[in-house]
């Protein structure tokens, strides 16, 4: 491969994603609850959702589960997931809650819109004992 | 003999069909393209034909060592290249199917699973460390047969273009007769998914029937959407996390291992494992999704909740 044909193959693949951003491809959200609980329940293994609550912009959520809570974020068109155990890591901001993950290259995740208190909810819905009645929402 | 490397001539085509599937995108589902990861693909895939630019030279050195000590004189008549053609493709199988059931080879496959979206530009993410895992040891033997190296290398090539078109979601179902025999979009959907029902299965390059045969055929089923990606998704469109993730995690993994059966464990047992058991391999998963099937079946919450 000469630099030419380097060059030409680099220009290529940003004229490619160019035209993707272009035609506005990508655009998504999470967009209710019950996506958020499916979409951890789907994601990680053995996780059986609970209550969830997410962010008001669509790009975060928080699922309690049994013993762990699932944070989800927005990652292109669709969504990514962690596992975590309470009590989470977490800073209140004008926006909302930011969730520490531990992972530096899967960032800290922003609950736009929601406080503290909900995701302490979410901490104490996902620890309550197996044997207690849940209702799901 | 010489014979071209028939992939550059394909690309036009790659590109070309590339920018038609963004405009199908763009009319039926804008979620099936997104412009980050595009970017993230086609980078690996330049990333790809440099690396592969740099090892070409030893690994063709190393086939024709091989073929010295080859067992039939093989010559470039047609119907060799038909029999080369089909046992490349089952060559690639028992390859495919070793990414990913062994962390080595599965460290450098990785790259091509790591999108979470399923469409052509997922076909170019190709891996960097290709040369590294020593992936290209499952086509010796057919040099040892005696086929040369440039008609593996061409077939091979071809191989490589045929899987193209397979990445998408704009196929629904080819043909019966294509689907029964020929590996297709929808057999390749199944084999990218991450759902339970789906992980290690459809390992095929070209022909499905190496999957009915050694029992890893799955059909993508209607009532099962495949859910594209990796057990854990990045999360992060960096280019280098994506194509050195794995190897960085083998290598904490054997540096913290308890003793050197552990350390091996960590290189050569499926992805997933551990010495202490304490992470999901694909068959706990199957596990843990059969128990919450049957669960369902019966009744019952999995959760234990009432």
């Amino acid at each position: 491969m000469s630099w030419t044909q380097l060059g030409y193959s680099f220009a290529g693949v940003i004229a490619l994603a160019l035209i993707a951003r272009w035609l506005r491809l990508g655009e998504s959200r999470i967009a209710s609850v019950a996506q958020a609980r499916e979409a951890a329940e789907q994601m990680l293994a053995g996780f059986v959702a609970h209550d969830a609550v997410i962010g008001t912009d669509g790009g975060a959520a928080l699922v309690a589960g049994n013993g762990t809570i699932a944070v989800l974020k927005r990652h292109g068109a669709r969504i990514a997931a962690r596992r975590l155990i309470a009590p989470l890591a977490l800073s209140q901001g004008i926006e909302g809650v930011r969730i520490e993950t531990g992972e530096r290259l899967f960032g800290s995740v922003l609950l736009f819109g929601v406080t503290d208190a909900e995701v302490r909810a979410i901490e104490a819905s996902a620890g309550r004992p197996r044997d207690v009645v849940v209702t799901l929402h | 003999m010489e014979l071209p490397d028939p992939v550059p001539y394909a690309v036009p085509g790659f590109i070309a069909l590339v920018l038609v599937e963004m405009v199908v995108a763009r009319l039926r589902d804008r979620t099936r393209y997104e412009p980050r990861d595009t970017l993230t693909s086609l980078l690996l895939g330049l990333g790809s034909t440099l690396a592969g630019a740099l090892s070409v030279g030893l690994v063709y050195a190393m086939a024709l060592w091989v073929w010295q000590f080859r067992l039939f004189d093989i010559g470039y008549q047609w119907y060799w290249f038909v029999l080369a053609f089909v046992l490349d493709d089952l060559s690639y199988y028992v390859f495919h199917r070793s990414a990913h059931r062994v962390r080595w080879f599965w460290a450098s496959h990785v790259i091509h699973h790591s999108s979470q979206h399923y469409n052509l530009s997922t076909a170019l993410r190709q891996t960097w460390t290709g040369f590294v895992s020593m992936g290209f040891i499952f086509r010796l033997p057919l040099f040892l047969i005696g086929f040369p190296p440039a008609m593996i290398f061409f077939v091979a090539g071809l191989n490589l273009i045929y899987q193209f078109w397979i990445h998408t979601e704009v196929i629904d179902r080819m043909p019966g007769w294509f689907e029964a025999v020929m590996n297709t979009p929808s057999h390749h959907r199944a084999h990218h998914a991450t759902n339970p029902r789906y992980l290690d299965t459809n390992y095929a390059g070209v022909f499905i029937v190496w999957d009915k045969m050694f029992g890893t055929f799955e059909p993508e089923r209607a009532d099962d959407r495949p859910h594209y990606g990796i057990v854990k998704n990045l999360g992060s469109f960096n280019l280098l996390w994506a194509a050195f993730h794995e190897w960085i995690g083998i290598a904490q993994d054997v540096w913290r291992a308890p003793g050197l059966r552990a350390k091996l464990g960590y290189l050569v047992m499926p992805p997933g494992w551990s010495h202490d058991g304490s992470r999901d391999t694909s068959e706990t998963i199957k596990a843990q999704w059969r128990v919450r099937l049957d669960g369902m079946a019966d009744g019952k919450n999995t959760d234990g909740v009432r």
